[in-house]
């Protein structure tokens, strides 16, 4: 589960940069759902966070 | 729109986002009423609501600094940690989070939908009397619920995520314009056993960031063509708006320490009716 909270967290943040720079679709810059996708993946760290405390107990 | 409009939908904002009054309902129903011609689909016009929304947001943060100092350093801290502790602020700041997660994902998912459907007099009319149909129907239930010995008032300590989900779930029927996001949430709290004043405390704290992301997401109307609104205007607005949003907020709290939320459920109900009734009927059109 920790790699898949990382591998998550990847992902979101590349798509944030797709809606950033306008290569995602529909075509054009889409800033809410950058600002989205980084959330998810600021939440998807805060998990892997977790899970490798947890791991480490 | 004139100077004095702009102040007075700045005053309308501050007062209406914090009461449990639906501001947006408010900013729909004000202008038609008093009919003023502004195009409220206009960038200009969502540029400066973009902007009063941000003085609301700022005064809640400067109101609460405090708690959300607090509550800042025990969210970093049980992060770092990596795990969950008995700390209250840690505790609150998750509720928080939780109660954040259904208003964000509806919020993006049906906002622009919900608003292009809706957001007409009439039926913010009757999303307002229906506010207050809900709020009177959250009081009903809570003092049945006390009078059948129910066992007293829970704390936002002993609240769950689960809780805090289910008022954040309650405080997105606000995208429904006439529908208030504090009276919601308020409700929700009262019927998961918290006394007025932590479900106020609750809902205003769970309202901060969900205002302020909204005006931070709305933030490119402010530079869209034709979007920019006059800068003294805006910036008089904005403050116009954080100095009453501060002055209801201190009322509110102080207000849910001894009273119910009847006198606000009493006034969407009966405006929300005379405004549907003076549309309907034409008589403004």
């Amino acid at each position: 589960m920790k790699q898949f909270a990382l591998a998550l967290a990847a992902v979101f943040l590349i798509v944030a940069v797709l809606y950033w720079t306008g290569h995602a679709y529909p075509p054009g810059v889409h800033i809410k759902h950058a600002i989205v996708s980084v959330v998810l993946a600021l939440g998807s760290l805060v998990w892997f966070r977790f899970m490798s405390a947890e791991g480490a107990r | 729109m004139t100077f004095a409009q702009a102040m007075l939908l700045a005053v309308l904002q501050g007062v209406s986002e914090l009461f449990p009054i639906s501001s947006l309902g408010h900013t729909v129903l004000v202008p038609a009423l008093l009919r003023w011609h502004i195009d409220e689909g206009s960038e200009s016009f969502l540029a400066y609501v973009v902007v009063l929304h941000l003085g609301t947001a700022i005064a809640l943060i400067v109101f609460y600094r405090s708690e959300w100092l607090a509550l800042a350093g025990a969210f970093a801290r049980s992060i770092v940690r990596g795990r969950f502790s008995d700390d209250p602020h840690e505790h609150l700041a998750w509720l928080l989070v939780a109660g954040t997660i259904p208003v964000g994902i509806l919020g993006v998912l049906l906002q622009s939908a919900v608003k292009a459907l809706f957001a007409s007099p009439i039926p913010v009319s009757l999303f307002l009397a229906a506010n207050g149909v809900l709020m009177l129907f959250g009081e009903r239930l809570r003092q049945r619920e006390l009078a059948a010995g129910h066992p007293g008032y829970r704390t936002l300590a002993a609240l769950r995520a689960r809780d805090g989900v289910l008022v954040g779930l309650a405080q997105s029927l606000a995208l429904l314009p006439g529908i208030s996001r504090s009276g919601s949430a308020i409700v929700a709290g009262l019927l998961r056993g918290l006394h007025h004043d932590d479900a106020a405390r609750y809902a205003f704290l769970l309202a901060t960031p969900v205002i302020f992301a909204a005006a931070l997401l709305e933030i490119p109307a402010l530079f869209a063509p034709e979007g920019r609104p006059a800068l003294a205007q805006a910036v008089l607005g904005c403050a116009v708006a954080g100095v009453t949003a501060y002055a209801s907020v201190a009322f509110l709290t102080r207000w849910f320490r001894r009273n119910n939320l009847a006198p606000f459920a009493w006034y969407c109900l009966v405006a929300g009716l005379l405004s549907f009734v003076l549309f309907v009927t034409k008589v403004i059109a």
